[in-house]
């Protein structure tokens, strides 16, 4: 009885809201059942609010107590369940019934079986006591458990007391009890698959269900027809449109007569001269003009000028027109292959000679985009801010006035441009050779010991001498003027004389040149106790005469000294001449001045700084030149002092020539270097020629033409203008004028000497091929 | 050329013909004439020689503004631009036939010098009838001191020995007379017979003239007036005369002294004589002397000091210098021309007019030589033609009609025919002409163009049909 009423309870706390019919019973029956098990809620429950269903069930209570079956409440719950679909406002009541309930604890504690405490909970009421609100309504209080489960069961769950739920009645029992009462209003014959409950239907509910069966609008008063607003259409809204597809009228083909009219018209007026294409300007017009005139104008731009531009303007670089390899398209040749691609992709990009290939596109439109255009832009904002402009000044000179005007050297004939003769018999080098005073011969000496004597012009051999089988002649010198005939040639250690006899000199020659060489013996003779009574050492030389057989061959006098002498240079008289020995071993020797008409020989340097390499005297002056390894002094022979010194700057001096005027010295080195020193310039060389791929073995003056020529190891001669001015205003000009070839190259040597004809533009050069060469 | 219609007419050219030489000109009334411009030199000579009406024909050669005529007048008028529709001048000259090598004599030594007796030379006209005229004979000196006459069979019919030096040069004086000069300073005449045997003659010495202090390097001779002249390397110019009455004492000092050993080996000794005048006014060695072909009293002479000089023999003095810019090596008058052709160091022939109105100094300059110019002579044919030799190697036959205008109003001639010496033939050229250098050139009409060199021989070249 108790679960009966816990579960009349149950179904009285769904909320129903209307029913109002039988409220005194429900609240009798109610308070009962409510009274035993919890009063709190019981009176609660108390009110009218479920008064009309509490009338249904009455009714079903008596019915149910008539019958076995014990569902006769819960069909009525399902009922009222059916009905809650009918309406939505059902649960206010019920509402305001929990909110007066708020405080208290919503359980009771009874006792149980056992003794044990136990909790009896009021109802949850799902609308108020849910947080969940928006949840639709739950009809079934067993849980989402499908019915099947309880069907070997006589209830179908438990209420949240634990209480069992009892199922429904159907079946033959209530079929027969239905078909004992009237079908209630709003029967369907179907059961509420969540409930279980047979399906009632309210008729207004059957008529949704029914329209929306026939796909009707479900809603009341709703018109699927309305009578249609003319928004748009109707009288006063046409809308004309524009487009026609009627064919063009045949006006708009045919010239307008009208228009044709009008242009007659027109015509016809300027042929009857009522209209004037030009209309002399009347009053008004002259007077507006006139106004306007007074206005005076002026075109402040008319005449100007192109101005220079503002000091400061910088023009943009004018860039070369494209050629053809800037082409999208360019000719073939202009294309790189894959070696001149490849060589410009190894180049570095500073090194390029241009920063792109020329790339082959058939079309202009084929032509990708440029790919390097960020980066120049980039570059290009780099380069502007990084890099300021500066104004650089720019100088309009032409380069070629910037040159020194040398003269064309075809203006600067004569001068020596071909090998006119050969001369050749020496065995081995030619060490050295000299023009005699006259022009008429040159005398040679070479590595065989031997001393030649040339025609220049054929190349005939005049006249020759063996002096030594081992020496090398070293140097041949002529005796300066025309008054004897006198050729000393160094070979060993010995200076030998020689007067050459035969064809090549004359008899009274012959004789004054011989009286000249033996006069030394006769004042040596003489004087031969006052000789060596000199400022300087006695002389470490002999002065002597020679066999018998050199004697006939015209070597009159020797002179030996103590090391081989290398230069032979003789003072402009023809009586004095130096010798320089570099290889001696006593430094004081290297250098001698002899006399000729006496014997004599003077060592004027005690201590020397520097290897001695070359001497020679000055044309005019009492001055003597000594050139050792690197500097060139100047003595001054009377004074007995320096006069100078010079630093050609020569590793090692080879050689060095006087011009004939005394003021200017060419010096040659072993450094390829031939070396111009104007002596009144100072120490520095005035020039530097440097053209000989070689050492430059010899260099020489011409004694009368402004002309100068160096010899070198390359076997080259190189010669020279060297114009030198008197008045010392003016600098020498040097022109370089030709290069003369011929001579082979023999073990590293070429050209050993060069010397000059006397008056002509005739050079002559020894070889180390063996070979006397004139140039002509 | 001209494009033939039908076949029967070319393009055609007038040409007025002309002539320097008096025995081939033209008659007066002989204009311009029409030929047509596919002439060459053959046809041309051919129309003139008809013109002439020569029994028989004379080769002759055309010049067109100095230059011969080589291929058809067309070819060159376009060559030099000329246009067709001028009148041509054309000089033609009597042709020279190129000289064909013939024969080389080969000596011990180099041949300096070289000299020709034949009929139509200088010696044998100087000496009239007295030669006999047929034998034609070639002098030599050569470096080994010694004089040789060959005959026309390359054999030495006769060696003269004396020189004790180098002979520099040679001439027959007439056909019985030899001068001869060298390296010892001395002038030799000789005695020149011809043997009753043929192929023997005999030289014997006989007068030595001493004055020189140098190297005799040229003698010219003139026989009418008995006139030796001397070009020496002592800067004077030696007048010595043939016969020894004239002739001074030899100066003493210059004489062989006894104590010269060698000289004494000499047993017979010779008449000596002095010079008649020794010409002072050279600055330098004097190279070569002529005398004026036309007045035997006029010598000219050219030295190492650029300069040709002009004597009056008379008197002994210079009359005229003119100075060049470069060494004379040689000398050679041309009278009709009234020139003097000298070679050069500068590997050119300037030809100098010596007459005191001449304007100019060089009237023309002959070119194509690539060393000094030693020796010049003559075409005995011709007075416009003349020959070279060279220490190039070369000897070259030169025109003087063929002349050029170059820049600077200088008048340039190219040689005419080149002789190669037969000795370098297959050999490398070289620039310096090193061991075929020529020393001397002679041209005879009968014998030729003989010339010596450094390749010890004597070649002679001759024009065939000459």
């Amino acid at each position: 009885m108790a679960q009966r009423a816990g579960q009349k309870r149950k179904v009285v706390e769904v909320p129903r809201p209307e029913a109002e019919e039988s409220e005194d019973e429900l609240v009798n029956g109610e308070f009962d059942g409510a009274l035993v098990d919890d009063g709190d809620s019981e009176e609660e429950l108390s009110g009218e609010d479920s008064e009309g269903e509490l009338e249904d069930d009455e009714d079903a209570e008596v019915e149910l107590d008539s019958d076995e079956i014990p569902s006769s409440e819960d069909e009525e719950d399902v009922r009222q369940q059916l009905q809650d679909l009918k309406t939505s406002n059902g649960n206010t009541d019920v509402k305001q019934l929990g909110d007066d309930a708020g405080d208290e604890a919503n359980y009771r504690i009874t006792t149980d079986a056992n003794g044990n405490p136990r909790y009896v909970y009021g109802e949850i009421d799902p609308a108020y006591d849910s947080d969940d609100s928006d949840a639709p309504a739950t009809a079934n209080t067993i849980g989402d458990i499908p019915l099947s489960y309880y069907d070997a069961y006589p209830h179908i769950g438990y209420d949240i007391n634990g209480r069992r739920i009892n199922r429904p009645a159907k079946g033959e029992a209530l079929d027969s009890l239905l078909d004992s009462i009237d079908l209630p209003k709003g029967w369907t014959g179907l059961t509420d698959p969540t409930t279980g409950k047979a399906l009632q239907l309210s008729r207004e509910e059957l008529e949704v269900l029914k329209k929306l069966t026939r796909n009707e609008v479900p809603g009341e008063g709703y018109d699927p027809y309305p009578d249609m607003v003319e928004y748009f259409t109707g009288k006063g809204m046409e809308e004309v449109m524009p487009l026609s597809a009627a064919p063009e009228p045949k006006r708009r083909f045919v010239p307008s007569m009208h228009e044709h009219k009008r242009v007659m018209k027109i015509v016809k007026a300027i042929r009857e001269g009522r209209i004037k294409p030009y209309r002399a300007p009347t009053e008004e017009d002259k007077e507006r003009e006139e106004a306007e005139a007074e206005f005076a104008t002026y075109d402040v731009w008319a005449n100007e000028q192109p101005q220079p531009d503002h000091i400061m303007n910088i023009p943009a670089p004018k860039l070369p027109p494209p050629g053809y390899e800037d082409s999208y398209h360019p000719p073939p040749e202009y294309l790189p292959d894959t070696d001149e691609k490849q060589a410009w992709e190894e180049q570095d990009e500073e090194d390029r000679d241009r920063d792109f290939l020329p790339r082959d596109h058939a079309a202009l439109r084929k032509v990708p985009g440029y790919e390097k255009l960020i980066k120049e832009k980039f570059e290009r904002c780099l380069d502007l801010y990084l890099a300021p402009r500066v104004r650089r000044s720019k100088l309009n000179i032409d380069p070629e006035s910037l040159l020194p005007k040398l003269p064309d050297p075809a203006e600067l004939k004569p001068f020596p441009t071909t090998c006119a003769t050969v001369c050749k018999g020496h065995e081995g080098r030619v060490r050295t050779l000299a023009f005699d005073p006259s022009g008429k011969f040159v005398a040679s000496g070479g590595d065989d010991g031997t001393v030649r004597v040339w025609d220049p012009v054929t190349g005939r051999q005049c006249w020759r001498i063996k002096l030594s089988s081992s020496e090398p002649v070293n140097v041949v010198s002529w005796r300066p003027g025309t008054d004897a005939f006198i050729l000393a040639a160094c070979c060993g250690e010995t200076v030998h004389f020689i007067v050459p006899q035969g064809s090549v000199s004359s008899p009274d020659l012959e004789v004054a040149s011989q009286e000249l060489l033996d006069s030394g013996f006769g004042y040596a003779a003489t004087n031969a106790s006052k000789a060596p009574a000199g400022p300087d050492k006695p002389s470490s030389s002999a002065w002597s005469r020679p066999s018998a057989a050199l004697q006939e061959r015209g070597v009159l006098v020797t002179l030996t000294l103590h090391s081989p002498p290398k230069t032979l240079a003789w003072h402009r008289r023809g009586d004095y001449f130096t010798t320089v020995c570099p290889s001696t071993a006593a430094v004081s020797t290297a250098i001698a001045i002899h006399t000729l008409s006496k014997h004599q020989t003077q060592h004027p340097f005690k201590r020397l700084r520097g290897l001695a390499q070359s001497a020679c005297f000055h044309p005019s002056k009492p001055l003597f030149f000594v050139a050792t390894r690197q500097r060139i002094r100047i003595y001054d022979l009377q004074a007995q002092k320096l006069e100078k010194e010079l630093q050609p700057g020569a590793r090692w001096i080879s050689g060095m020539s006087l011009h004939p005027l005394g003021s200017n010295l060419l010096v040659a080195s072993y450094d390829k270097r031939l070396l111009w020193h104007d002596l009144d310039l100072g120490a520095m060389p005035y020039k530097t020629l440097r053209y000989h791929a070689k050492a430059i073995r010899s260099v020489a003056f011409h004694p009368s033409l402004p002309l100068f020529v160096d010899g070198s190891d390359d076997g080259t001669l190189q010669v020279f203008h060297g114009k030198v001015v008197g008045d010392s205003l003016e600098n020498a000009t040097v022109v370089p004028l030709k290069v003369l070839r011929g001579h082979r190259v023999a073990r590293e040597l070429g050209v050993l000497e060069v010397a000059w004809h006397p008056r002509e533009a005739w050079a002559v050069s020894a070889g180390a091929d063996g070979a006397v060469r004139v140039w002509t | 050329m001209a494009t033939q219609v039908s076949g029967d007419r070319t393009a055609q050219v007038r040409i007025h013909l002309k002539t320097r030489s008096s025995d081939i000109e033209l008659p007066e009334d002989t204009g311009p004439i029409l030929v047509s411009t596919e002439l060459k030199r053959y046809q041309l000579s051919t129309l003139v020689n008809r013109l002439l009406e020569t029994e028989k024909p004379i080769p002759l050669e055309f010049l067109i503004n100095g230059q011969f005529l080589r291929t058809s007048i067309d070819e060159f008028l376009t060559q030099n631009g000329i246009s067709a529709e001028t009148t041509l001048s054309v000089e033609y000259v009597k042709a020279l036939i190129p000289p064909l090598y013939v024969a080389s004599y080969e000596h011990d030594d180099w041949v300096s010098s070289v000299d020709v007796l034949s009929q139509s030379s200088r010696a044998a006209q100087w000496a009239g009838d007295r030669y006999d005229a047929s034998t034609q004979r070639i002098l030599s000196g050569g470096y080994d001191g010694l004089l040789r006459v060959w005959n026309m069979s390359s054999e030495v019919v006769a060696t003269g020995q004396g020189h004790t030096a180098s002979v520099k040069a040679a001439r027959f004086m007439s056909p019985t007379q030899v001068v001869s000069s060298g390296f010892d300073r001395t002038l030799r005449l000789w005695k020149y017979e011809d043997a009753e045997a043929a192929g023997t003659a005999s030289l014997t010495p006989t007068l030595e003239l001493y004055g020189h202090k140098a190297a005799v390097d040229n003698i010219a001779v003139h026989a009418p007036s008995s006139r030796i002249l001397s070009a020496s390397s002592d800067h004077t110019v030696g007048i010595w005369s043939t016969k020894k009455a004239e002739g001074p004492a030899a100066p003493e000092s210059l004489l062989p002294t006894a104590n010269k050993r060698r000289k004494l080996s000499t047993a017979k000794t010779l008449p000596q004589r002095g010079p008649l005048s020794l010409l002072l006014g050279h600055q330098s060695q004097v190279s070569d002397v002529c005398f004026d072909e036309k007045d035997a009293t006029v010598a000219y002479s050219s030295s190492w000091d650029h300069s040709v000089k002009t004597w009056d023999l008379t008197t002994s003095t210079c009359v005229d210098t003119r100075t060049t810019a470069q060494s004379l090596f040689s000398i050679c008058h041309l009278p009709e021309a009234s020139l003097l052709a000298t070679g050069t160091v500068a590997r050119h022939i300037t030809l100098i007019d010596p007459r005191a109105s001449a304007t100019t100094i060089s009237a023309m300059t002959l070119r194509g030589h690539t060393n000094a110019v030693v020796s010049l002579a003559r075409d005995p044919n011709s007075s416009y033609q003349l020959v070279s030799g060279s220490h190039d190697g070369t000897c070259k036959v030169w025109d003087i009609r063929s002349v050029r205008n170059e820049a600077g109003s200088e008048r340039v001639g190219d040689s005419v025919y080149t002789i190669e010496r037969e000795s370098a033939k297959g050999k490398p050229k070289s620039v310096a002409g090193e061991g075929v250098k020529v020393f001397s050139v002679a041209w005879d009409r009968e014998v030729g163009v003989v010339s010596g060199g450094e390749d010890k021989r004597v070649q002679i070249n001759k024009g065939l049909s000459t």
